[in-house]
């Protein structure tokens, strides 16, 4: 029996703020649950009771919520918990390594707590959306890396002693020369962006002026011909998306602006929302106004807590400076928007997803029809846009469509954020005009891969993307071109891997992702990323067998088209890549029960 | 009215409905394990993936809606591979202990595989243990691994019980089916969740291990647990029956009727069949003079109560007779007992409803207070009235001989009347308090061991089916009656209960409407 639980009157009061957010109680549930988590440190039985009396749900509700979602601790936790990102731009950087080391220092394994109870610490297997600064791990709410063990040993000694750590600023490699247009990264590495005043003294929200003069009509057809495509992975046009909302429904209409960015390899959104918050919030109220809505949710994954006190920050200055509310910048023009929190499920980036889990259920995605558009949040017509593609409106209605189309070096319209990591000298976000070559993101602005190595392979959209290998570096990146290359664009998140990658680990690390970030609602998902992760491990530990690679084909092949949403055609057409590119790879693996870049490695430095 | 063509044959289906009920209305079967008429669409388990005519990906049939023109296959190869292929997901981290379980025989996983099945397993990895026979409730336990996550029961207690006991928990593999923290499944309703189970997940407490399912044959039938009448199947064993210490009916199962319960029936009716083997009067008794019960014979206790009746009749006249019936009874059997009673001895006394009994649990779902199948056709036919007066005519010597009918007089009130009674006939199926004062006991059949119709309590009329012969001595009520009305010397020639219900209602039971009727004000 866990001891009663109460909220403290504090705590009381902002739950009552946090319902008065949302149409229903339920709604409340996942912030509910933060606020517990953050009195208390983690979920008892008792707490669950209390939560699912005050938003007069059902207790298994409660329950299947918690135990879907990787934040909420269920058990106490050390004074100070550490996440050790081990997704794949961190692997490929060396996180096997820090983990190790950081057991032995620790002297626990993941999930447990050091005796004195200061620390207790976790290999995750999705990606903490860090990847310029891998190998990283969280610090409580911080974000540290690059990691090596002598780094870690300071960061130990400075959290435990309660000192400040001090992180070498982020390697500012989005102001090079090279970068021939700036629409939305301009003011990355600049903290005073994050004031209001001072983001209005450079001209912003300078584009929702305009669009609250114009008609909504005319605003949809701008972004429509400036060919704004959805830049979160689908790659929707967004004006199109935009149109197929009905006005006529007689019910509210929302916007929820997906910042659920987890797919790995992808950070270019927790840039966005940590340099420029008010990109953002102009972004959506553009959108806002265009389709008609009033009120607006920022779904942020749980992870990025620093993003969110920062864009909470600017939602609270934007309320005060009348940028949002009653008056949208004076105009009679209603608008609320609120930050919603995650929790810890890739799943919820989504679409379907993250509305269930904004509804306050586990982030299953639903079924399709209807679409959100038509049934969306709360049963009602919703827009699900991306933080990127939000944040590209201002500057589509300050210089018009045409010149916004023009920028692209391809038929897609504008720029877009390339967050380049793994094997690379320069990894970071790196806008670019859509179309740009692969070699050029990799070479001219990444400055080549680490160590001046041979280029082995290249994720050019997040891990859900098929590899490319150094053939393909012409490829220029855009929706089309790299769908014909048999790969897509996806979330822009382009992760190099160098000679020594040995390809087998690599897919197994990929693997073990879907597999830990599958929801579980569909067969060919739930039963397939497992089983395929099992299968890679098998081989990646000398015991696979001949027929092994074929039935990876083939396990492809009924994961794809067969299930809910798109992440098990995501995961199958990852692996699928690796198997088919790197066949040889696998065989000899399979046929030597060992690694053969391992081994050439071994070779050179002996 | 959108008009469609699966697998080349056309079928025009109401607007709305989804490609696979409109298969079903073409009586083509597509897999599924989800997909439940009874509950929400969950599209999960992708076992009735479908291929239409100009559509890119499979689409799962239980969700895309019929349209006009659409053309459909359920059984091409891209289809079959997709299904095969679902099965192999499905088994990866299944246990395949069919021989220790008891859904082995009736059980989808088996039944699909049958058909599109890898056969050769090419799953190389260990499984993950989950948790097995756990009970979770008074009628239920769950098995994890067996489990395909289908949610059907956790769409049950949500949606139908309304009870919230069982929820999906963690994700992705890992994900498990289990009772919510501090739960028991305990609903009124639990034990659907087990006919709901595709597979071995979910499975009876009461009936684990008593009968493989390949043994039990089946007999349509209605529960006679209270005025709801749902439809039931009797599922029963007479060959193994010996195993089971005697035991012949191993479980009720609800059976669908769309006007009364659906699929569903309660707990209450679903364990509710003890009585038909369990503590019942085999052999007819006759009471010695200011003596005990004896075992007699047929033939010596007709012409018992024959003569009694008799001699009260020539002696009183019928104020002499009082015959309490009973709602437990068919129409069938009631309508003979007001034949031979007040048609043909002139009795005025005869009565079913018991004072004493109190109205049970009743809920706005199935459940219903009062505890007895045909009160309505006993009202119908006139027998409702109290049978405190008929009791009290018997205690204070008006009426010489009292025929009752099942009821088991338990309260002191009554039963203190009943001992001043002077001679009390008891026919009935169980040992109950009115037996212990009666002077003679004809046993009778349960409802499971004859033929006969019940009206629910909103007028429907219902038709039962023999599943088994009346247990040791004892006979249907209406091969009772009909002796015992020829010993009156009254022509009575029923063969059986249907052609009582040709001569009551004018058709044969075949006639009767498969869902039964509604009596609509007929009184016959």
């Amino acid at each position: 029996m866990s001891s009663p639980f109460v909220f403290t009157s504090e705590n009381q009061e902002r739950f009552q703020q946090i319902l008065a957010r949302y149409p229903n109680k339920r709604a409340a549930m996942l912030p509910t649950l933060h606020l517990a988590h953050e009195q208390q440190g983690h979920i008892t039985p008792a707490v669950e009771e209390v939560v699912a009396e005050l938003l007069e749900v059902p207790l298994v509700d409660v329950h299947e919520v918690l135990t879907f979602y990787t934040l909420y601790f269920r058990q106490p936790m050390g004074r100070h918990h550490l996440r050790l990102c081990m997704s794949i731009s961190c692997w490929l950087r060396g996180s096997d390594r820090i983990q190790v080391h950081l057991k032995n220092k620790l002297g626990v394994k993941s999930g447990a707590i050091t005796q004195d109870g200061s620390f207790s610490w976790e290999a995750v297997p999705d990606c903490l959306g860090a990847c310029d600064m891998a190998p990283m791990m969280q610090v409580d709410e911080d974000y540290h890396g690059p990691l090596t063990p002598e780094r870690v040993d300071q960061i130990l000694e400075a959290t435990a002693q309660g000192q400040e750590i001090t992180t070498a600023p982020p390697p500012d490699n989005t102001k090079t020369e090279a970068l021939p247009i700036q629409l939305i990264s301009e003011h990355f590495g600049n903290s005073q962006a994050r004031e209001l005043e001072w983001y209005r003294k450079q001209g912003g929200y300078e584009g929702a002026q305009k669009a609250l003069e114009m008609q909504p009509k005319e605003i949809v057809d701008r972004v429509t011909h400036a060919n704004l495509r959805g830049l979160g992975g689908a790659g929707f046009p967004t004006g199109r998306k935009w149109s197929f909302v009905p006005q006529d429904t007689g019910k509210t209409i929302y916007l929820t602006a997906n910042a659920d960015e987890s797919e790995p390899g992808t950070f270019k959104d927790r840039y966005l929302m940590e340099w420029d918050p008010h990109l953002l919030l102009e972004g959506i109220i553009i959108c806002a106004y265009a389709v008609g809505i009033h009120t607006a949710y920022i779904y942020i994954r749980g992870e990025y807590l620093r993003a969110a006190q920062i864009l909470q920050k600017a939602i609270e200055e934007a309320y005060r400076e009348g940028v949002l509310g009653e008056r949208v910048l004076g105009k009679d023009f209603q608008l609320d928007v609120h930050l919603h929190r995650g929790a810890g499920a890739y799943i919820c980036g989504e679409e379907t997803g993250l509305l269930e889990s904004l509804e306050g259920k586990k982030g299953w995605p639903r079924l399709k029809p209807p679409f959100p558009a038509v049934v969306g949040l709360f049963g009602c017509p919703t827009v699900i846009n991306n933080v990127e593609t939000l944040s590209q409106l201002p500057k589509i209605l300050l210089k018009g469509a045409e010149w916004f189309a023009g920028i692209a070096c391809s038929h897609h319209g504008g720029t877009r954020l390339f967050a380049l990591s793994g094997c690379v000298k320069r990894p970071g976000v790196y806008e670019l005009p859509l179309g740009t070559s692969l070699r050029e993101l990799i070479y001219e602005h990444g400055g080549g891969v680490l160590g001046d190595k041979q280029l082995k392979a290249v994720i050019p959209g997040g891990a859900s993307a098929a590899i490319l290998t150094e053939k393909d570096l012409d490829v220029s990146l855009d929706f089309d071109s790299l769908m014909k290359a048999g790969s897509m664009l996806g979330s822009g998140a382009v992760i190099v891997m160098d000679e020594d990658v040995c390809m087998v680990r690599a897919c197994q690390n990929i693997m073990r992702f879907f597999a830990h970030e599958s929801c579980g609602q569909c067969t060919p998902c739930r039963e397939g990323t497992g089983w395929v992760y099992q299968i890679l491990t098998r081989i990646a530990e000398g015991a696979g067998t001949p027929e092994d690679i074929d039935n990876l084909a083939e396990l492809a092949d009924n994961m794809s088209g067969t299930s809910i949403c798109a992440l098990s055609d995501g995961a199958a057409m990852s692996f699928r890549s690796y198997v088919k590119k790197f066949r040889s790879e696998f065989e000899y693996h399979i046929l030597h029960k060992r690694c053969d870049v391992e081994e050439k490695k071994t070779t050179v430095n002996a | 009215m959108p008009s469609l063509e699966i697998n080349g044959q056309s079928i025009e289906v109401e607007t709305g409905s989804n490609v696979l009920q409109a298969a079903e209305q073409l009586d083509i079967h597509v897999p599924r394990y989800c997909y439940h008429p009874g509950l929400s669409v969950a599209g999960s388990c992708r076992m009735c993936l479908v291929e239409i005519e100009k559509m890119p990906k499979l689409a799962i049939s239980c969700h895309i809606q019929a349209q006009d023109g659409m053309k459909v296959s359920t059984e091409s190869e891209k289809v079959k591979q997709a299904r095969k292929s679902m099965l192999e997901f499905l088994l990866v981290n299944h246990p395949l202990d069919c021989p220790v379980c008891d859904q082995s025989g009736e059980c989808d996983l088996q039944n699909y595989y049958m058909e599109v099945g890898q056969y050769d397993s090419r799953f190389l990895e260990n499984k993950i243990k989950r948790r097995k026979a756990v009970p979770i409730g008074p009628h239920v336990i769950l098995d994890q691994e067996r489990c395909i996550l289908c949610t059907r029961c956790t769409r049950f207690c949500n949606e139908i019980s309304q009870s919230n006991e069982l929820g999906v928990f963690n994700r992705g593999n890992r994900s498990v089916i289990d009772l919510a923290p501090a739960k028991t499944l305990d609903n009124p309703y639990s034990g659907n969740v087990i006919d709901i189970c595709p597979v071995g997940a979910l499975t009876e407490r009461e009936f684990r291990f008593q009968c493989r399912v390949w043994y039990l044959s089946t007999q349509e039938s209605i529960c006679n647990g209270c005025s709801r009448g749902c439809n039931i199947s009797i599922h029963y064993n007479t060959s193994l029956s010996y195993k089971a210490g005697g035991k012949r009916v191993q479980r009720l199962k609800p059976r669908l009727n769309p006007h009364v319960n659906r699929w569903w029936m309660c707990d209450e009716g679903r364990f509710g069949y003890e009585f038909i083997d369990h503590n019942r009067i085999e052999s007819p008794q006759l009471r010695a003079v200011q003596g005990k019960l004896q075992t007699s014979d047929w033939e010596q206790v007709l012409q018992e109560v024959s003569t009694g009746l008799k001699t009260t009749l020539e002696n009183f006249g019928p104020e002499g007779i009082g015959v309490i019936a009973s709602p437990q009874l068919s129409n069938e059997e009631l309508y003979l007992i007001r034949k031979i009673f007040a048609e043909s001895m002139g009795v005025q006394e005869i009565g079913t409803r018991n004072p004493w009994e109190k109205e049970g649990f009743e809920d706005d779902f199935l459940i219903r207070g009062d505890k007895n199948p045909n009160s309505r056709g006993a009202e119908e036919l006139g027998l409702n009235s109290d049978v405190k007066a008929i009791l009290e005519k018997a205690a204070s010597g008006k009426i010489k001989i009292l025929y009752i009918f099942q009821h088991n007089f338990e309260s002191p009130e009554a039963q203190e009347m009943l001992g001043q009674a002077g001679y009390v006939i008891f026919q009935g199926t169980n040992w109950n308090k009115t037996v212990e004062v009666s002077n003679a006991v004809l046993p009778g059949a349960t409802y499971a061991e004859k033929d006969g119709t019940f009206t629910n309590f909103e007028g429907r009329l219902q038709r039962f089916q023999q599943a088994l012969l009346p247990l040791s001595e004892s006979k249907s009520d209406i091969e009772i009656l009909s002796t015992l009305a020829r010993k009156l010397g009254y022509p009575v020639t029923y063969l059986d209960a249907e052609e009582i219900f040709r001569e009551w209602w004018g058709r044969t039971y075949q006639e009767l409407e498969e869902f039964g009727e509604l009596l609509n004000g007929q009184k016959r």
